[in-house]
């Protein structure tokens, strides 16, 4: 019979050979996936490939997608630490892009670009907070399953949303399309090299990853994080305030959500409209997760997921390859890695 | 309006209430089952977009709509098998599972439902009125001029009620759910059990997305169930673990369903955002007033849910 035999010790080599391992097993099924409707597998990794990372500018296109994806994870990886399952950023972020366009479409043309962009930048991390915070409140004083609520209100987000695009804030302009008036450019992010898409918002989410890794590891507030993660009873009776402590995490998470949303639409959608890419937030679970909740590591994968989703649009266009793919390589990364966890503490024996 | 054409669209309203909620009523019992035995499955959103996916490819192809549930039944059912082999016998995080296994079926369905996207079925389930009982003024036409598919939940959700509490299948997965390791000590193989239940869970699942697309939107899109399968794992709540608790949960949620389509056919001047957003805010509004009524009650879920189990450890 197989079983599982307790290891002496996590095993370092293997923390660094499953997440490889993984995404190597999500690229070998989905070139299965490929092959069983008739297409080159080859032909097509080829093609993302070097629409991810082929040239500086397939490159700064991946960036441009891994922007928001290392913000959302920066917060995720907060939240997770503590056991807090915040599957809400996509709801959070679609209320930052909200909160953020605000601005951008009501305020009179004249205002200056840094006071344009800082009320920006303040609305979307205060929406995307306000989206957490709900969650998080009910969580604390009623026990209500956030995983729950903050699904939830990833719908009811997309359908505020939806009513303001078809509703109040259509541009009457825009032949009956659901898209706001185009941004004032004093309302979008300045770009940091010609030629490309990459903006301000990059500086944002290095910034944010190098915060979240600071407040982890060298804050009172990290610290009690990470107690509560561990367990929540023995934080409870270590006199830390666990109900605080979620609140403000979960706050922290919406905020970096939001400002992720407040990037897309400012620095490079320039108007407000229905598809604003909020996926980024159930993607970026996935990257959290193969990162092992660590700040550093998130930089890393951000990137990584950041080429296989702009490749994954460009190869929906140039080879007529759905772009379920990349969800579908995603997710088998994801379960290998969750299920290979049991790898890092457990040996597995034969007896007979 | 005479008096008789407003019953009549009262029962119309009500009979499509009843399949909405059919859509939903499968998945909420499949689900309750899996976590009483302790799986959290999150998957059931992407369990169902398989059962559809397959439920409507079968019954396009062989124009027969019963052959096309039970491939989309058995294609949920496969599906949760990859959740359960990862969080029973590899112990990994079932809420990381459950997820990957959602983001699995929307990224299959879609990678595969490219071709078929606006095609339509021309083969449904036939309503068949039940002698006697479909008499039964107002209530007949509603509950018993339904399809055999509803029916079979009917039935259904009172056997699953009664395995549950009044028989020793039931009072076995209950026990490994509250404490697996007494149970092991009583003979049972917790194992076994909860791949049975995380089984049965992606089977009911699958059913649910078969119904919604071979019975009720005989047509593919990507992302047909649009959150339906959440709303499932939220009504499980609603209902306290208990399947006959979840038909209340089910219909009351099919209501709205059914409500906002007759609204929208009939040209309301409510903005469809806010009509499509009623479902998400209804739930999002009872499932907050139901924890805090559980809490009150000392109600809980499973005391083993979420847990891994491992027999070698004592």
């Amino acid at each position: 019979m197989i079983y599982f035999e307790k290891r002496e010790n996590i095993s370092a080599k293997l923390k660094v050979v499953i997440p490889v391992v993984s995404l190597i097993i999500g690229i070998l099924f989905g070139a299965l996936a490929i092959v069983v409707v008739g297409i080159n597998p080859y032909a097509v990794y080829k093609s993302l490939f070097v629409n991810a990372f082929g040239s500086w500018y397939a490159f700064s296109e991946t960036l441009v997608a891994a922007t928001p994806l290392m913000l959302i994870t920066a917060g995720l990886i907060l939240v997770f630490k503590m056991g807090i399952w915040n599957i809400g950023a996509y709801g959070q972020y679609i209320m930052g892009a909200i909160f953020s366009s605000y601005f951008a479409i009501f305020m009179p043309p004249g205002v200056s670009k840094p006071l344009m962009l800082t009320l920006m930048f303040a609305g979307g991390a205060i929406g995307g907070a306000i989206w957490a915070v709900i969650p998080a409140i009910l969580k604390v004083f009623w026990e209500v399953n956030e995983v729950i609520t903050t699904l939830l209100l990833n719908y009811i987000a997309l359908y505020v949303l939806k009513f303001l695009m078809y509703g109040p804030w259509k541009n009457p302009k825009s032949f009956g399309f659901p898209l706001s008036k185009p941004f004032p450019s004093s309302a979008q992010l300045p770009v940091l090299f010609e030629h490309t898409r990459i903006n301000l918002g990059l500086a944002f989410a290095l910034i944010s990853i190098i915060v979240i890794w600071f407040i982890i590891k060298k804050t009172n507030f990290g610290y009690e994080v990470r107690v509560i993660g561990n367990n929540p009873t023995t934080a409870k009776y270590a006199g830390i305030s666990v109900g605080k402590n979620i609140i403000i995490a979960m706050a922290i998470s919406g905020a970096l959500a939001g400002i992720a949303g407040m990037v897309q639409v400012s620095g490079i959608i320039h108007f407000l409209q229905v598809k604003i890419n909020a996926n980024y937030g159930y993607t970026s679970i996935i990257v959290a997760w193969i990162s092992y909740l660590n700040p550093a590591l998130c930089l890393l994968s951000s990137i990584l997921f950041g080429g296989l989703e702009s490749g994954g649009y460009s190869i929906q266009i140039s080879m007529r390859v759905s772009y379920g793919i990349v969800g579908l390589i995603e997710s088998i990364a994801l379960f290998s890695i969750v299920g290979a966890q049991i790898f890092l503490n457990y040996k597995l024996r034969w007896k007979k | 309006m005479s008096a008789s054409h407003h019953t009549t669209i009262v029962i119309l309203l009500l009979s499509n209430a009843i399949k909405a909620g059919t859509i939903l009523l499968f998945p909420t019992i499949g689900e309750i089952f899996a976590e009483r035995v302790g799986i959290l499955n999150l998957g059931v959103e992407g369990m169902m977009l398989i059962g559809a996916f397959f439920g409507f490819i079968v019954t396009r192809l062989t124009n027969n709509p019963y052959l096309g549930f039970i491939a989309g039944v058995l294609a949920g059912g496969i599906a949760s098998l990859i959740h359960a082999f990862i969080s029973i016998t590899l112990r990994g995080n079932q809420i990381v599972s459950g997820l990957a296994l959602t983001i699995f079926g929307a990224g299959f369905t879609t990678f595969y439902g490219q071709r078929w996207i606006n095609m339509n079925l021309n083969a449904s389930f036939e309503n068949l009125k039940l002698p006697i009982l479909s008499n039964i003024p107002v209530a007949g036409s509603i509950l018993f001029n339904q399809d055999i598919i509803v029916y079979l939940s009917y039935i259904l959700a009172f056997v699953m009620w009664f395995i549950l509490y009044k028989t020793m299948i039931g009072i076995n997965l209950r026990a490994v759910g509250e404490n697996a390791k007494a149970a092991n000590a009583m003979g049972i193989n917790v194992y076994r059990v909860r791949y049975i239940w995380t089984f049965f869970g992606g089977l009911m699942a699958g059913a649910g997305g078969a119904y919604l697309t071979i019975g009720y939107a005989p047509f593919w899109l990507d992302g047909i169930t649009a959150g339906r399968g959440w709303i499932a794992i939220a009504l499980v709540i609603f209902a306290m673990w208990d399947p006959l608790k979840a038909v209340v949960g089910a219909y009351l949620f099919g209501s709205i369903n059914a409500l906002q389509f007759q609204l929208q056919a009939t040209g309301t001047t409510i903005p469809s955002a806010i009509l499509n957003m009623l479902p998400y805010l209804v739930t999002f509004i009872a499932i907050v007033l139901t924890s805090i009524i559980v809490k009150a009650k000392h109600i809980r879920p499973p005391k083993e849910l979420g847990i891994p189990y491992s027999r070698e450890e004592k």
